[in-house]
C-alpha cells in the first residue's frame, strides 16, 4: 500500500469537494418511491391506456395473414404503458430529468440511493449499490428459475402420462415457450447478475460500479420485463417454442405481445448492464491489477458482456420487427406483402446461438476460479484459458447458421458454417483442458463448490460432443426438430450452467449474505438434481435417437418407456432442487454467521470484511501478484524472513 | 480508479459524488458511451440487414408500395443534412468551452437544440407524408422503421442539447470540467452516421433487383398479391 493514497471515503471530509445544491432531504423524489409506487403507477397506466384505447381502436381490423390487428395494438400499447408506468413509478427517471435541470445529486444524496440507512427496504427500492443490485439480480434469478422449473414439471407431467391428455394441446404448447424463455432469462441471469454485480467490483478492487444508477436500471428494466412474459399464459400463450418463428408469431394469440415486449425490454437491461459490465473492469481495476493479474471469473464476465452487448439488439430488433408486424400489421416477416421469415430466423439466432455463450461463459469461469481454491494449486495455464474465453468470443458471431440447416436458407452456407460450428469446440476444449490440468495431481477439498466443478465438466464434455454430432449437416437432417436436439441443449445450458451457477452460488454465498450455506442440504440437493439430470435426458437423448419429435403431445406408443423414465428423472431434479433452495433460504436466514475469508482464497473480494461495507473496502488495495499463487511460496514471506533476521543480527 | 495521489491533482474538480478527479469519472463515461454506440450500430445494422435483404430478395415480388410509390429522396437528405449541422454546431460549442468560452457553448447547444428541433418536426412530417402505409408491402415497412429510428434518436439528441443547453446556462460547466459536452457530441455524430447510413439505402435502393422473385409463404398458394 503506497502511503499517497487517499480514500474516497475521507474525501469529502478532508478536501473540500464543490458540493451541488442540496434540494430537500437526501435522496429527493426517490425517497417516496419503490416497488410499490412503481407497481401502482404501471398499473393504472396500463389501465388508463386500455380504456382509452378501447374506445378508439379500430376492432375487427385484419392484418394480411389474418391477424386481430386492432386488438393487438391496444394490448401493446397496454404493456409498453406498464414498463414506462413501473419505471417512472421506482424512479428511474429521476436521474436523467435532474441531470436536465441542472439539479445534479450531491453526496449525501448519493449515498442515499446507495442503500445508506435504508435496512431491508433499500432491496425494494432504485437502489444503486451493487451489492444490493447483485442480491436483487440473485432472488429475482431464482425466482424465474422457480416458474421455469415449475413449467418443466407440467410439460414432464403431460410427457409422462401417456393414457391420457393432461392439458389442451394448445396450452401445452404455450408452457413448453414460456417454459424455453423464462429459462433462458434465468441462465442468462444467474451468474453474470447476481455474482457479475455483486463480487466483480470486489474481485477487481472497486467501490462500485462504473455506472452505479444504470446498475439499478438494468435491474429494474428485467423486474418490468417479466409480467407481460407470464401474463401470456392467460393471453392464449406463446404457442411457438422460445424461438417464435415467424409467420407462427404474427398469427399466434396477443399473448405473443407480452413475450415481445419482455425481450425488449430485457435487451434494453441486458445492453446497459453490458456498458456497465465492461466500462467498469476495463476502468476500475485495482493499482497493480494488470490484465495478467486479473481473475478469470471477471474475464468469463468480460466475454459474456461484451457477446451481450454485441448481439443482443439483434435478438431485440427482431421483436421490434416482430411487433411492428403484429400490431401495427408492417411486413417485415409476412411472405405475401413482401416479408421473409428467413430474415426473421437471421436475426434471431445472431444472438440466440451466442446466447448460449453468454450463458455457459460465466459458469465455466466462476468453476475455473473456485477450483484453484479447493484444489491449492494455481490455475493450469491462466493464458489458455483466457484465449478459449477469447475464442468464443470471436467464433460466437460466426456459428448462427447451424440452427438454419433445415429451413432451406442458404444451403450453400452449410459446410461453412459446420466448420465454424466445430471450429468453436475448440476454445470450448481449452476451458475443458485448464480444468483437467488445474485437476490434475490436486489435492480436493471437498466441499460442494467443488462437486459442481466435476459435475459440469461431464455434461459439458456431454453436450460439447453431441453438439459437434449436430453441428454436422448430414447428422443434423436426421436429428432435427427431435428430442435429441432438446437433451443435447439441456446438457449445455443446465448441466454446465446451472449447476455450474449453483457452484458459483454456494462459493460465493458467504461473501454475499455473510451465512454459510448448509453443507450437507446443498450437498444433497445438488447430488440428487445431478443424478435425476442423468435420468432424465440420458433418457431423452434415446427417445430422440429413436424418433420422437420435440414440441409434440401425442406420440407413438415406442416412446413410453423413455418418457416415462424421464418424467420420473424430471420430478427428481425438482425434489433436489426444492431441497437446495430450502439450503438457500434456511442457511440465508438463520445460517451459521461466515468469516471473511471462509475458504482462505486469495482474490480480493475474501480480503475485506463480512458483511462488506457501503464502500467495499476501508482502503483501496494494491495487487502486487497474480490470484492463484496457492502452493507457491510467498515471495514476501522471505523478505520477512530476511530482514527478521537482518532485525535479530542489528539487535545482536 | 478511485484512488490519486494528493500532491498532481489538485487544479483538477472531482465529481461531487464519489470524489474522484472529474477526468477519472470522464474516462470513464467515454468508454461508456463508446459502448452505447456500439450496441446502437447492432440494432442499426439490424435495420439496414432488413432493407437490404428484403430489398435483394423481393419476395412475392411485394417489395415495392403500390404503384411503385417510393418515398421522395430530398426528405431523406434535408434530415441527414440537419442532424449533421446540428453535431458541428455542438462540436463547435464544445471547442469554445475547452477554450473556456462558455457563451459560446450556450449559443452552439441552444442553436443545436433548435436545429434538432427542426429537424425532429420534419421527421415527423415526412413520416405522416410517405406517399404509402407501413402496412403497404416490404418497402414501405423498412423504410419506415428506418425513418422511426431516426426520429427515436432524435427525440434523444433533443433531451441531450437541451441539457445541455441548461447546464450550460446555470454554469454546470467550466473549461476544465465539460466532458458531458464532448460525450454528447460524440452521441450526435453516431446519430449522423446512423441517419447517413438510412438515408443511403432508402434513397439509393429503391426498386429491387430481383425480378425472378421468389414465391413461397402464402396461404392461398398464389404467386403474387
Amino acid at each position: 500500500m503506497s502511503t499517497d493514497v487517499i480514500l474516497t471515503s475521507d474525501i469529502h471530509e478532508q478536501m473540500a469537494v464543490h458540493q451541488p445544491k442540496q434540494r430537500g432531504k437526501a435522496g429527493g423524489f426517490l425517497r417516496r418511491t419503490n416497488v410499490l409506487t412503481g407497481s401502482a403507477l404501471g398499473i393504472v397506466l396500463s389501465a388508463v391506456t386500455y380504456a382509452i384505447g378501447s374506445k378508439m381502436v379500430p376492432w375487427g381490423t385484419q392484418n394480411a395473414d389474418y391477424s386481430q390487428v386492432g386488438l393487438n395494438a391496444l394490448v401493446g400499447a397496454t404493456y409498453v404503458a406498464w414498463v414506462i408506468g413501473f419505471m417512472i413509478g421506482i424512479g428511474a427517471f429521476a436521474g436523467p430529468v435532474r441531470w436536465m435541470l441542472g439539479h445534479d445529486i450531491t453526496h449525501d444524496d448519493s449515498e442515499y440511493m446507495a442503500g445508506k440507512g435504508q435496512g431491508k427496504w433499500k432491496y425494494w427500492k432504485y437502489t444503486t449499490d451493487h451489492k444490493v443490485v447483485g442480491l436483487q439480480y440473485l432472488v429475482m434469478a431464482l425466482t424465474l428459475l422457480g416458474f421455469g422449473g415449475f413449467f418443466a414439471m407440467l410439460i414432464r407431467t403431460e410427457l409422462g402420462v401417456t393414457w391420457a391428455e393432461v392439458f389442451d394441446p394448445n396450452f401445452y404448447n404455450s408452457l413448453i415457450g414460456t417454459h424455453g424463455i423464462v429459462m433462458i432469462i434465468a441462465m442468462i441471469i444467474v451468474v453474470a447478475g447476481p455474482l457479475g454485480n455483486f463480487i466483480m467490483p470486489l474481485m477487481i478492487g472497486a467501490r462500485d460500479m462504473a455506472f452505479p444508477r444504470l446498475n439499478a436500471l438494468s435491474f429494474w428494466l428485467l423486474f418490468a420485463a417479466v409480467p407481460p412474459l407470464l401474463s401470456n399464459l392467460l393471453l392464449g400463450g406463446i404457442r411457438d417454442g422460445w424461438t417464435v418463428y415467424q409467420p407462427l408469431g404474427a398469427q399466434a394469440p396477443v399473448g405473443m405481445i407480452g413475450y415481445q415486449i419482455c425481450i425488449i425490454t430485457f435487451a434494453f437491461s441486458t445492453g446497459i448492464a453490458g456498458v456497465n459490465l465492461i466500462t467498469t473492469i476495463v476502468t476500475m481495476r485495482a493499482r497493480g491489477m494488470t490484465w495478467n493479474r486479473v481473475p478469470i471469473f471477471v474475464i468469463g464476465i468480460l466475454a459474456a458482456a461484451i457477446m451481450g452487448l454485441v448481439w443482443f439488439p439483434m435478438y431485440q430488433y427482431s421483436q421490434v420487427l416482430a411487433f411492428s408486424d403484429k400490431v401495427v400489421g408492417s411486413s417485415f416477416f409476412i411472405p405475401q406483402e413482401g416479408g421473409s421469415v428467413w430474415l426473421y430466423e437471421n436475426l434471431f439466432w445472431l444472438l440466440g446461438h451466442p446466447e448460449v455463450y453468454v450463458i455457459v461463459v460465466p459458469a465455466t469461469a466462476a468453476l475455473l476460479e473456485l477450483m484453484v481454491v479447493f484444489l491449492r494449486k494455481p490455475l493450469f495455464s491462466y493464458k489458455v484459458a483466457v484465449a478459449g474465453f477469447a475464442g468464443i468470443v470471436g467464433l460466437s458471431s460466426v456459428v448462427w447458421v447451424h440452427h438454419m440447416y433445415m429451413t432451406g436458407w442458404a444451403p450453400s452456407a452449410g459446410y461453412p458454417f459446420m466448420l465454424s460450428t466445430e471450429l468453436i469446440s475448440i476454445p470450448f476444449g481449452f476451458l475443458v483442458l485448464v480444468m483437467l490440468g488445474t485437476l490434475w495431481r490436486g489435492k480436493v477439498w471437498t466441499r460442494l463448490p467443488m462437486m459442481t466443478v466435476y459435475a459440469v465438466l461431464w455434461c459439458k464434455i456431454i453436450g460439447g460432443i453431441t453438439g459437434v454430432y449436430l453441428s454436422d449437416v448430414p447428422v443434423d437432417q436426421y436429428m432435427h426438430g427431435s428430442m435429441f436436439v432438446v437433451a443435447h441443449f439441456h446438457f449445455m445450458l443446465m448441466g454446465a450452467g446451472l449447476f455450474g451457477a449453483m457452484g458459483a452460488i454456494a462459493y460465493w454465498f458467504p461473501k454475499m449474505t455473510g451465512k454459510m450455506l448448509h453443507h450437507r442440504l446443498g450437498m444433497v440437493g445438488f447430488w440428487v438434481s445431478f443424478f435425476a439430470f442423468q435420468v432424465t435426458f440420458g433418457s431423452m437423448f434415446v427417445a430422440g435417437l429413436q424418433g420422437q419429435p420435440r414440441r409434440v403431445l401425442q406420440f407413438d406408443n415406442a416412446f413410453e418407456i423413455s418418457n416415462w423414465i424421464s418424467t420420473i428423472g424430471a420430478y427428481l431434479i425438482g425434489v433436489g432442487m426444492l431441497i437446495f433452495l430450502y439450503a438457500i433460504i434456511t442457511s440465508w436466514r438463520s445460517g451459521t454467521i461466515a468469516p471473511a475469508n471462509p475458504w482462505g482464497a486469495k482474490t480480493l473480494e475474501w480480503q475485506t470484511q463480512t458483511p462488506v461495507p457501503l464502500e467495499n473496502f476501508p482502503v483501496l488495495p494494491v495487487v502486487t501478484s497474480d490470484p492463484y499463487g496457492y502452493g507457491v511460496p510467498d515471495p514476501y514471506d522471505s523478505i520477512e524472513l530476511k530482514l527478521t533476521d537482518e532485525n535479530l543480527k542489528v539487535g545482536a | 480508479m478511485s484512488t490519486t495521489t494528493a500532491s498532481s491533482t489538485q487544479q483538477i474538480p472531482r465529481s461531487p459524488t464519489t470524489g474522484e478527479l472529474v477526468t477519472t469519472t470522464a474516462r470513464r463515461n467515454r468508454l461508456g458511451i463508446w459502448l452505447c454506440i456500439v450496441s446502437d450500430a447492432t440494432g442499426t445494422v439490424a435495420l439496414l440487414i432488413s432493407y437490404v435483404y428484403l430489398w435483394s430478395l423481393n419476395v412475392n415480388s411485394a417489395w415495392a408500395p403500390p404503384k411503385d410509390s417510393f418515398a421522395p429522396d430530398l426528405p431523406f437528405w434535408l434530415i441527414v443534412a440537419g442532424i449533421v449541422l446540428a453535431a458541428a454546431t455542438m462540436w463547435w460549442g464544445v471547442r469554445g468551452m475547452a477554450k473556456g468560452h462558455r457563451g459560446q457553448l450556450i449559443l452552439a447547444s441552444a442553436l443545436s437544440s433548435i436545429i434538432v428541433l427542426v429537424t425532429f418536426v420534419g421527421q415527423i412530417v415526412q413520416l405522416s407524408t410517405f406517399p404509402f402505409a407501413i402496412t403497404e408491402g416490404a418497402y414501405a415497412s423498412a423504410t419506415f422503421w428506418l425513418a422511426m429510428a431516426t426520429a427515436i434518436h432524435l427525440s434523444v439528441v433533443l433531451f441531450l442539447t437541451l441539457a445541455i443547453f441548461n447546464r450550460t446556462r446555470a454554469g454546470l460547466f467550466t473549461q476544465s470540467n465539460h466532458s458531458h459536452v464532448r460525450l454528447v457530441a460524440m452521441w450526435m455524430t453516431w446519430v449522423c452516421v446512423s441517419a447517413l447510413l438510412g438515408a443511403v439505402v432508402t434513397t439509393t435502393m429503391k426498386v429491387s433487383p430481383n425480378t425472378n422473385s421468389p414465391t413461397f409463404g402464402t396461404f392461398s398458394q398464389s404467386s403474387n398479391k
